[in-house]
């Protein structure tokens, strides 16, 4: 003999065992998490790995020795390209030059004036051209790169000149500017790394909510709720049943697609982007103590509204607004630079956000931050089910 | 036995029962009979507890309804005005979900639902899936789901509504079988016919008050009329039909 809290448990994960349309469709969800995580890091490795080898068509680099030189000690490599033999530029060749990047065949060109070493040893200002087309995102790096490296060489014969006449760099540059990046690399695929807890936890909201709208607003709706009340038990039992049953749908979601995901970022060559990815028995258990109740936090939830909607349709908007909720933590570390503070460990899905992020960013944080953020979420989740069963209560539930 | 003594329940301003009192006894059908409205549903879930009653009280077996609505749901066996079935589970298992929510053991869940399945016609049915039955069918599992732990009180919301005739034959024959047993039965209709071949008390409610309360041949020496039907109306069922 069961008490009536496992029998409600187990015809609702039998009833939902039997619904096979929303299992399928459950097992889409887990795919896509990590399908998007490895199509985004194949991206920025292949953005990095280009940046790093700039080749720069330039035509009449012979007029620039000193230039040439510059940029190829900062990493460009120069392909010199047919010098051009009289003057200036013919119309012709600028047509070429454009034809030439309309097809793809350079994406950048710098051309270079014949005169540009009369002019410069002259001590006088030569007109170089750049001609690139801006449509080209992925380009948009090289052509800044090359543009700086440009411009640092400016400066720095400008320097030159001012030494050579006695005058002080510094009188005629009162400010300089100095760029010091900070950002590890790390911190570059920290917002990638933030969608993995955002599927992990969306896994939690996504997976057991057929069953928790099927257990409230669906009992409504096919009047079963008012037959299944006179049977001698609590109210807080019957809620109680249907949240676990609910509750292990939820988990088994959030696990799989936490597996999938981490197996996912394994794949990934984080090494290159300088992302030492730890994953010890520590962090595992870790982002288990943290996440797990999740699901229970997310279907208490979903049982609650669900009680308010009168039919399944009703729940599904509802529920359905519900599930942007694991977006907020995301978008709020996307905007807040603020870094980690106590306090957000006692926001829901916030706390448990910071855990996965810094856990698959390779910080570790301490347990009590884990402990912290999962009886946290587990409180709230004591609440909904007690709000839940007293709701069960009202007279008006049942007969409106 | 069921008991109801000057029960009184408003929603809102609406006094939906307005005083009613009756006793259905053991051994014997009581229908409770009126139209639509009348406040026979009201009265009947107060009986078994979804309801609270303003005032006045509502016995079964001598448990306070309002003071152990749990011992006096284990007394009660209840098809309840709404219907609905779970259309992923058979027959066989609504039948058992209930018995298991009741504390009954797996061999008198099986013994029992062998009994019902057998007396209400329905072996047939018995391990298909509810989505596809039809409400002769769902009316006879909500009964079965309804009796499974051998209740001494039936408390039957319309128990023959919308039925067939050979379902509504087997249900008669199933309650009367009851009353053999000695069990108390109280049901609600508003067909008149259906409580004159099946009832041995009625109480006609209108309006939330008790019109009449007594057996049908009282029903018709009081009335004059030897016409059940034409009794009812007299007693003052008349804005009903």
């Amino acid at each position: 003999m069961l008490s009536p809290l496992l029998v409600v448990w187990r015809k609702e994960v039998r009833d939902a065992l039997r619904d096979r349309r929303s299992l399928m469709s459950l097992c889409i969800f887990p795919v896509i998490g990590p399908l998007i995580i490895l199509y985004m890091f194949n991206q920025i490795l292949d953005t990095v790995e280009e940046a790093q080898d700039i080749t720069l068509p330039v035509i009449g680099a012979n007029a620039a020795p000193d230039l040439i030189d510059y940029l190829q000690q900062n990493g460009v490599l120069v392909e010199t390209v047919e010098p051009v033999a009289a003057g200036v530029l013919s119309p012709a060749q600028d047509t070429a030059v454009r034809t030439a990047i309309a097809e793809r065949s350079w994406n950048f060109v710098l051309l270079v004036p014949p005169d540009f070493g009369d002019h410069i040893s002259e001590g006088e200002s030569v007109n170089l051209e750049l001609q690139y087309d801006s449509s080209r995102q992925r380009e948009a790096g090289k052509v800044a790169r090359i543009e700086n490296l440009l411009q640092a060489w400016g400066s720095e014969t400008a320097v030159l000149r001012l030494v050579a006449r006695g005058v002080s760099p510094a009188l005629v540059r009162p400010v300089s500017v100095a760029r010091i990046d900070v950002a590890s690399e790390q911190a570059r695929a920290q917002t990638i790394l933030g969608m993995v807890s955002m599927f992990v936890l969306l896994a939690a909201f996504v997976s057991g909510v057929g069953i928790a709208i099927d257990a409230t607003a669906g009992e409504r709706e096919r009047k079963s709720l008012e037959p299944l009340l006179v049977n001698p038990m609590s109210r807080l039992s019957l809620i109680l049943g249907k949240w676990l049953a609910a509750s292990m749908f939820s988990t088994a979601g959030l696990a799989l697609v936490l597996a999938l995901n981490l197996t996912a970022l394994h794949q990934v060559p984080l090494e290159q982007l300088g992302i030492s990815f730890i994953m010890g028995p520590r962090e595992i258990a870790g982002i288990l103590l943290a996440t797990l109740p999740v699901g229970f936090f997310a279907t208490a939830l979903q049982l609650l509204i669900g009680l308010f909607a009168r039919s399944f349709k009703d729940a599904q908007v509802y529920i359905g607004l519900l599930s942007l909720l694991p977006m907020l933590p995301f978008y709020y570390n996307m905007m807040n630079d603020t870094g980690r503070e106590p306090w957000m460990n006692l926001v829901p899905l916030l706390g448990q956000n910071m855990l996965l992020t810094d856990v698959v960013s390779g910080r570790s944080p301490a347990m009590v931050d884990f402990l912290l953020a999962g009886i946290c979420l587990l409180a709230w989740a004591a609440v909904f089910i007690a709000l839940a069963s007293h709701l069960l209560k009202r007279e008006r539930l049942l007969f409106s | 036995m069921i008991r109801v003594a000057d029960l009184v329940k408003h929603f809102g301003t609406v006094r939906a029962v307005d005083g009613v009192s009756f006793t259905a006894r053991d051994g014997a059908i009581t229908g409770l009979l009126g139209h639509n409205g009348a406040g026979k549903s009201t009265t009947l879930r107060v009986l078994y507890g979804l309801l609270k009653a303003g005032h006045g009280s509502a016995h079964i077996d001598n448990v306070d309804v309002a003071q152990d609505p749990r011992q006096a749901q284990r007394l009660t066996g209840v098809m309840t005005d709404a219907h609905g079935l779970y259309p992923r589970l058979t027959a066989r298992e609504h039948i058992a979900y209930f018995g298991e929510l009741r504390g009954m053991t797996r061999q008198m869940i099986v013994q029992r639902t062998g009994w019902l399945l057998e007396a209400l016609n329905m072996e047939s049915i018995a391990d298909r899936r509810a989505e596809g039955f039809s409400q002769g069918e769902r009316m006879k599992v909500c009964l079965a789901r309804a009796l499974v732990h051998d209740p001494q009180n039936h408390i039957l919301d319309e128990p023959t509504n919308g039925l067939d005739v050979m379902t509504i034959r087997s249900v008669r024959a199933l309650l009367q079988q009851l009353r053999a047993a000695n069990k108390c039965i109280l049901l609600s209709s508003h067909v008149m016919q259906e409580i004159s071949t099946l009832c041995d008390e009625v109480v006609i409610v209108a309006g939330g008050k008790v019109r009449f309360h007594g057996t049908l041949e009282t029903l018709r020496q009081q009335t004059g009329n030897a016409n059940l039907e034409d009794a009812f109306v007299n007693v003052g069922g008349v804005e009903a039909c």
